[in-house]
């Protein structure tokens, strides 16, 4: 099958301020897809664009195998907006219903059925809603009718702990069932336990687009070792990709730069009593690509 | 779409029905029978109160004390139309301008309807609407005026009304159409309250001015005020005017909201 979603020369400028620079990204069918990027970087201008709410300056965007322009596909789509405005004196299980409606329908009971996953009142008129249930209310909407693309604008924003476990089960069950995600966020934190790529915007242009499984096999991390009994420093110098080596006694602590195998089968060599090993930091790799610095497409991290 | 919008708006519409209603309990049922009981005084009053270019404002004011003529000077000269024209730019400014402004409407652009329907619908919506305020308000007027004891027709009612209708449709739909191509309620409200009140200056103060008479083309009022319908019934060729205007704001308001960027 082809791209779920294909940008090609994508381009947005509001009157003089650039929006959008020349975005060229395809999202595979299935795949989560965190876009990431700092405050004002064009996110939200991208999902737009995608949804036919704004439309591009120069270049196109095709959304499930049609251009974005056509409203037919809206119904294979759903969205979160970024800014999501809820208000009126309807009770939000009326509004439900309306746009459920607009969409073609939805299975009897999936409303509710969310609506207790993620413990969402739906009788309330909304705008007496919290900002957080709110988000519930647009996150309901945009899984109610099981659509194909789920396009979520920081759909993470406002929710309590809780609720943002339930709500990544959901998007994991929703690649399980084969459809796609495309989510933005902030924070690389916030996506990389559940996507499978991830794509990084600055002031307008895509700078990098990585897989997360690859971030994770290049990342620095900091691994221990302990030994039943005190070991020699050579038998750890050299090796690829550790730095920052520390022989105390009966402990080795350092820091490594991709795969860690080589280190594994030195320390295989002597008893090991005990080893730790800690997260990777991804985020600090996707900082470099915050800062100016971070220009060229360069993984390499100085430890 | 046309019934949520319609849904949506029931406090409005319902407020103006009322609110529309007692304005033609108190203006005829109470206010016309002691006009009635003396017409010559009245009369006299009216004329010393309001004069020279007041009283052109006022629609002239002639034969004030009888009952279609207290009918078109006093209800449907200024008063009504001004009600209703308020009404309908209110209508239509909370139906696509003020949620763009809100940012409900992002949702609602979202949604698998095309831009120019769901335009097309809120224009039903808007005409729906205001078609329903009328027609009850136009009972309550003819049962009012039949209980005030006024000796006018039915037909006649019924043929300022329709002309009160169209001329708060067609504002309305202006209301709509820059409210869609600009997406600001608030130009949308000053554009249709600058082209009514200057409208109205035109067809009345202005009629005997030779500079500003030949204006009064574009002055909805003049499809609306000058056929005199309580009088001579139903002036068709100027109803169709202000329907035909209507439908034409209403067609570019749904090319023009069709090209934007929604929420900008
Ligand atoms: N309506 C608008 N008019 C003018 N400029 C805009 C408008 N909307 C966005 N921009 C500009 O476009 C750029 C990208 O904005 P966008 O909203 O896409 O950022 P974002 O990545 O969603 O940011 P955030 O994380 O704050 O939501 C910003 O520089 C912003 O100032
Ligand atoms: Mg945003």
């Amino acid at each position: 099958m082809t791209a779920v979603v294909q940008a090609e020369g994508l381009t947005k400028y509001y009157g003089r301020r650039r929006g959008l620079e020349d975005l060229t990204l395809d999202i595979r069918a299935g795949e989560i897809f965190g876009y990431l990027g700092p405050n004002g970087a064009g996110k939200t201008t991208t999902i737009r664009l995608m949804l036919d709410v704004i439309r591009p300056t120069r270049g196109q965007v095709r959304v499930l195998g049609v251009d974005a322009r056509q409203a037919a596909v809206r119904s294979r789509i759903g969205y979160l907006p970024g800014e999501l405005v809820l208000d009126g004196r309807e009770r939000a299980r009326d509004h439900l219903a309306f746009l459920a409606r607009q969409r073609g329908g939805v299975p009897p009971g999936r409303v509710e059925a969310l609506a207790e996953r993620l413990d969402a009142d739906l009788s309330v008129p909304m705008r007496k809603l919290s900002k957080g249930n709110k988000q519930k209310i647009g996150l309901i909407q945009a899984f109610m009718h099981e659509p194909e693309l789920l396009i979520l604008d920081e759909p993470t924003g406002g929710l309590d702990p809780l609720v943002q476990q339930e709500f990544l089960a959901m998007v994991r069950e929703v690649r399980a069932a084969g459809r796609t995600v495309l989510m933005s966020s902030h924070v690389l934190a916030e996506v990389e336990h559940v996507s499978d790529r991830v794509g990084i915007v600055r002031a307008g242009r895509l700078v990098a687009v990585e897989n997360v499984a690859t971030l994770r096999e290049r990342a620095v991390r900091t691994v221990e070792f302990h030994f039943d009994a005190p070991v020699p420093r050579e038998a750890f110098e050299g090796l690829p990709g550790v730095r920052d080596l520390r022989v105390e006694g009966a402990s080795v602590r350092c820091t490594i730069d991709g795969r860690p195998d080589p280190l594994v089968k030195a320390a295989a060599r002597f008893t090991v009593v005990h080893m730790v090993s800690a997260e990777p930091d991804l985020e600090e790799i996707f900082l470099t690509y915050y800062s100016e610095e971070g220009r060229d497409h360069d993984l390499q991290v100085s430890a | 779409m046309i019934f949520k919008s319609l849904r949506d708006q029931r406090r409005p519409l319902i407020g103006w029905t009322l609110g529309l209603s007692v304005f033609f309990v108190l203006y005829v049922g109470v206010v016309y029978p002691s006009i009635a009981e003396d017409p010559a005084t009245y009369s006299a009053q009216a004329v010393a109160k309001y004069p020279g270019a007041l009283r052109d404002l006022m629609g002239g004011l002639q034969d004030f004390a009888t009952a279609p003529g207290y009918l078109q000077s006093v209800v449907y000269q200024l008063l009504l139309p001004a009600l209703f024209i308020v009404c309908a730019m209110g209508l239509a400014g909370r139906s696509l301008a003020g949620p763009e402004e809100s940012g409900t409407l992002e949702l609602i652009v979202t949604l698998p309807i095309t831009r120019r329907m769901l335009v097309v619908q809120l224009f039903a919506a808007l005409a729906l609407g205001l078609l329903a305020v009328a027609a009850v308000t136009l009972l309550v007027a003819w049962a009012v005026a039949w209980s005030a004891g006024m000796d006018v027709g039915f037909d006649r009612i019924l043929a300022a009304h329709t002309g009160v209708y169209l001329l708060a449709l067609l504002f309305g739909t202006v209301t709509l159409a820059v409210g869609a191509a600009t997406g600001r309620r608030a130009v949308a409200t000053a554009t249709v309250g600058a082209w009514a009140v200057l409208g109205y200056m035109v067809v009345t103060v202005g009629k005997n001015v030779d500079a500003v008479s030949w204006l009064r083309w574009v002055s909805p009022f003049h499809y609306y005020a000058e056929g005199r319908p309580l009088y001579q019934g139903f002036p068709a060729g100027d109803y169709l005017v202000l329907a035909g205007a209507a439908a034409v704001l209403a067609l570019t308001a749904v090319l023009a909201f069709d090209r934007r960027d929604v929420g900008v």
